[in-house]
């Protein structure tokens, strides 16, 4: 089943997702990226119901790129996840709301801090040091707890996040097989191995 | 044949001109003047008031509210304020457009507009009455004077056609050129804020009909950044804080009714 | 029945024009110059600058804009009009890649444009956008620069180099005696240059030049680099201009010699 998860430290922010595309109990794909390169210095992890992530992850691209484009300055990772909520909350209210649960990361370029958002589809929206979405964070959210340190290097953050993934492969009765792990911070963003 | 062009709409004339635009522009350079200077601490606006009159009640604005008597220079936004020269009417619109838009964007991204935003999104209003029928220009042109992490402290001009752009220091109204040279004359770089209010007090005061400044005559406002928050604070003078200002820069005017009254 | 010529601005006159469009164009004839060439494999946009004023902010002085990321746009006429074009073409950019993944090509966005503003020559109550504009970039997956030209009436076509804006006529007269296929990048930039300098007489400080070489990659060039281009150029007219007058001088010479010998021959 799907699972992300997003941590920040002293100058980065981790994000990892699973890369499962999945019908029912048949896995359909397990190279599928679910973090999209919002901006420069921004990536957005998706999860939910199939089609509507990839759907409204898209609409989200296209709109945070018209900003960009038409104002020269790029929208700070805070002003980007107040939009995407209220987007996914006017969403919610429509005839077919999206099913989408999102994991915001990004580095304010402004402020110099590395900035971490989960919001989930019923517009849900609060700044964390690190968050989860999906099964895995019944097993995450507590390891975060007990070993997440807001000032650790990048070495410490993906040491973390391992931990995370063995424990759920370990416990996690549908456990994911792949992730894809992906590292923002001020000289913009990269994907890792793990 | 020129009435063919000018009347009723905006539209091309046979030079390919917009006569409404150019009208309007003449019709501000009229109006009561707004000077701008940009500081790398603040900005400063002050504005010439043109309504004045001994009956004129402005209680109203001298408690509370955002200061200043709500004819020439307003608060549009938390860290903006907009100084208009032109027809008060059309200006007291286009101000509830900007605070409306400034109020969406914050409600939209949760953060207050960036300057040159609502810069652009008055001036796309102000273009569209250029182009649709029926309509007349706004006959306003507005300094704008704002702060955002983006490019700290500005200062923009916008003019009837809905163009802007960015001054360090600039003038509109009447006698601007005068101001303008003056302030060229004067301006630096490198000023701060209290240097700023003080060539901006000198112009306006070389530049106003009146031979005296004084707070019936005369709006000021200062942008500056809260020292502890370090949010943008705008400050709109009232009467009072006007007259104190002129006192402490030595322009202000000697008032003769309490001259007359100690010498009785 | 004053009403229906309020609702319509533009309508036919007796004789057949369209007399807002051609004033419109009028005012495109008004504004900055502004020239687009096309050489072997980079296409350059350059654009006579007005010079910011003194206590002006020069970075709200924009004439070249980009529309996305592999298409740039420079304007003449009125930029109040340009603002709001480029707005509308960009937002079609975004929603074009939403829609079918794809970027835009470069002649979709420029008929998209071309579409708005003839939109303008014919509903009711609007004036035309009094903007001509040159629309460059690289289509996706392809090697070949491209350059278009719309106008207020809704015209557009492509070109190998145009210009639109003050004397357009006077620089493309030039371009049509100096543009050879496929130049490289350096002749296509002097050629930019040298064809600005016909309008603007100010030099450097009031060019601006665009370079875009394959899809995405744009390079606006420094105020020095432009400066040495027109040195450059300044250096070749002056040595052209040494061998026209050696030439008239020896040619002179070579005159004189005959009418000395003729009256050499005529006084013996």
């Amino acid at each position: 089943m799907e699972c992300s998860f997003a941590l920040t430290g002293k100058d980065y922010v981790i994000v990892a997702a699973d890369t499962t595309a999945a019908r029912s109990i048949v896995k359909m794909k397990i190279d599928e990226d679910k973090i999209k390169e919002l901006s420069p210095h921004l990536l957005m992890a998706y999860s939910g119901e199939p089609g509507d992530t990839v759907n409204f992850a898209e609409y989200i691209e296209r709109n945070i790129r018209l900003h960009h484009i038409r104002h020269l300055v790029p929208l700070s990772p805070s002003a980007s996840a107040a939009w995407i909520r209220r987007a996914l909350a006017q969403s919610l209210r429509s005839r077919n709301p999206y099913s989408v649960n999102l994991l915001l990361g990004g580095y304010d370029t402004a402020e110099d801090k590395p900035k971490l958002f989960w919001i989930d589809y019923l517009g849900t929206l609060s700044e964390v040091p690190f968050a989860a979405h999906g099964y895995g964070s019944y097993f995450a959210l507590s390891l975060f707890d007990r070993y997440h340190n807001p000032e650790g290097t990048v070495e410490e953050g993906l040491a973390t996040l391992k931990r995370c993934i063995d424990q759920v492969s370990k416990r996690l009765v549908v456990a994911p097989g792949k992730y894809k792990v992906k590292i923002v911070d001020k000289d913009g963003v990269r994907e890792v191995e793990i | 044949m020129a009435r063919r062009y000018d009347s009723r709409t905006t539209i091309f004339s046979p030079e390919g001109r917009l006569y409404q635009i150019e009208y309007a522009m003449e019709a501000i350079s009229h109006a009561g003047t707004v000077l701008g200077v940009l500081a790398a601490d603040g900005v400063v606006l002050a504005a010439e008031k043109k309504v004045t009159g001994k009956l004129l009640d402005l209680s109203a604005s001298k408690q509370g509210g955002y200061g200043g008597s709500g004819e020439k220079i307003f608060l549009l936004n938390s860290n903006m304020i907009g100084g208009v020269a032109g027809l008060t009417a059309d200006a007291n619109s286009l101000v509830n457009y900007a605070r409306s838009a400034a109020q969406n964007h914050l409600l939209s991204y949760d953060e207050d507009i960036p300057v040159e935003l609502l810069v652009q999104r008055l001036c796309d209003m102000k273009q569209g009455y250029t182009q649709f029928g029926g309509l007349r220009p706004f006959g306003v042109s507005i300094l704008y004077a704002g702060y955002d992490p983006h490019y700290q402290f500005q200062l923009y001009h916008s003019d009837p056609s809905g163009n802007y752009s960015g001054w360090k220091a600039t003038c509109i109204g009447s006698n601007n050129g005068t101001a303008q040279s003056l302030l060229k004359q004067e301006y630096k770089d490198t000023m701060n804020v209290k240097e700023a209010i003080g060539l901006v007090l000198r112009t306006m005061s070389k530049t106003m009909d009146s031979t005296t400044l004084g707070s019936e005559k005369l709006e000021f406002a200062v942008l500056t950044l809260d020292p502890e928050t370090k949010q943008p604070k705008a400050k709109i003078y009232n009467a009072a804080e006007i007259d104190a200002l002129l006192k402490s820069e030595g322009l202000a005017k000697k008032d003769e009714d309490t001259e007359m009254k100690t010498a009785s | 029945m004053s009403r229906s010529y309020d609702r319509a601005l533009t309508v036919f006159s007796p004789d057949g024009h369209l007399f807002q469009v051609e004033y419109a164009q009028e005012a495109v004839r008004k504004g900055t110059c502004a020239v687009g060439l096309r050489g072997k494999d980079i296409v350059v946009l350059g654009v006579e600058k007005k010079s910011a004023l003194q206590l002006q902010d020069p970075r709200t002085v924009r004439k070249v804009v980009m529309l996305d990321d592999h298409i740039c746009m420079a304007f003449a006429g009125l930029t109040a009009d340009g603002r709001v074009l480029i707005d509308k073409a960009r937002i079609e950019c975004q929603s074009h890649r939403l829609t079918v993944e794809d970027p835009v090509t470069v002649e979709y966005i420029t008929r998209h444009i071309a579409g708005i503003q003839q939109r303008y020559t014919q509903s009711g109550g609007v004036r035309p956008f009094g903007i001509s504009s040159l629309i460059v970039g690289f289509d996706p997956h392809d090697t070949r620069p491209r350059l278009y030209q719309t106008e207020p009436s809704g015209i557009y076509s492509a070109w190998k180099a145009t210009a639109i804006g003050r004397s357009s006529k006077t620089v493309r007269e030039f371009l049509e005696k100096n543009h050879k296929d496929d130049l490289s990048r350096e002749d296509s930039i002097k050629l930019t240059v040298k064809s600005l300098l016909e309008v603007v007489q100010t030099g450097a400080k009031n060019i601006e030049i665009s370079v875009m070489e394959s899809y995405g990659k744009i390079t606006n060039l420094a105020l020095e680099e432009v400066e040495a281009i027109v040195a450059e150029i300044e250096r070749e007219k002056e040595a052209e201009a040494e061998r026209k007058r050696t030439r008239v001088a020896a040619a002179a010479a070579g005159q004189a010699g005959m009418f000395t010998a003729a009256g050499q021959s005529s006084s013996s």
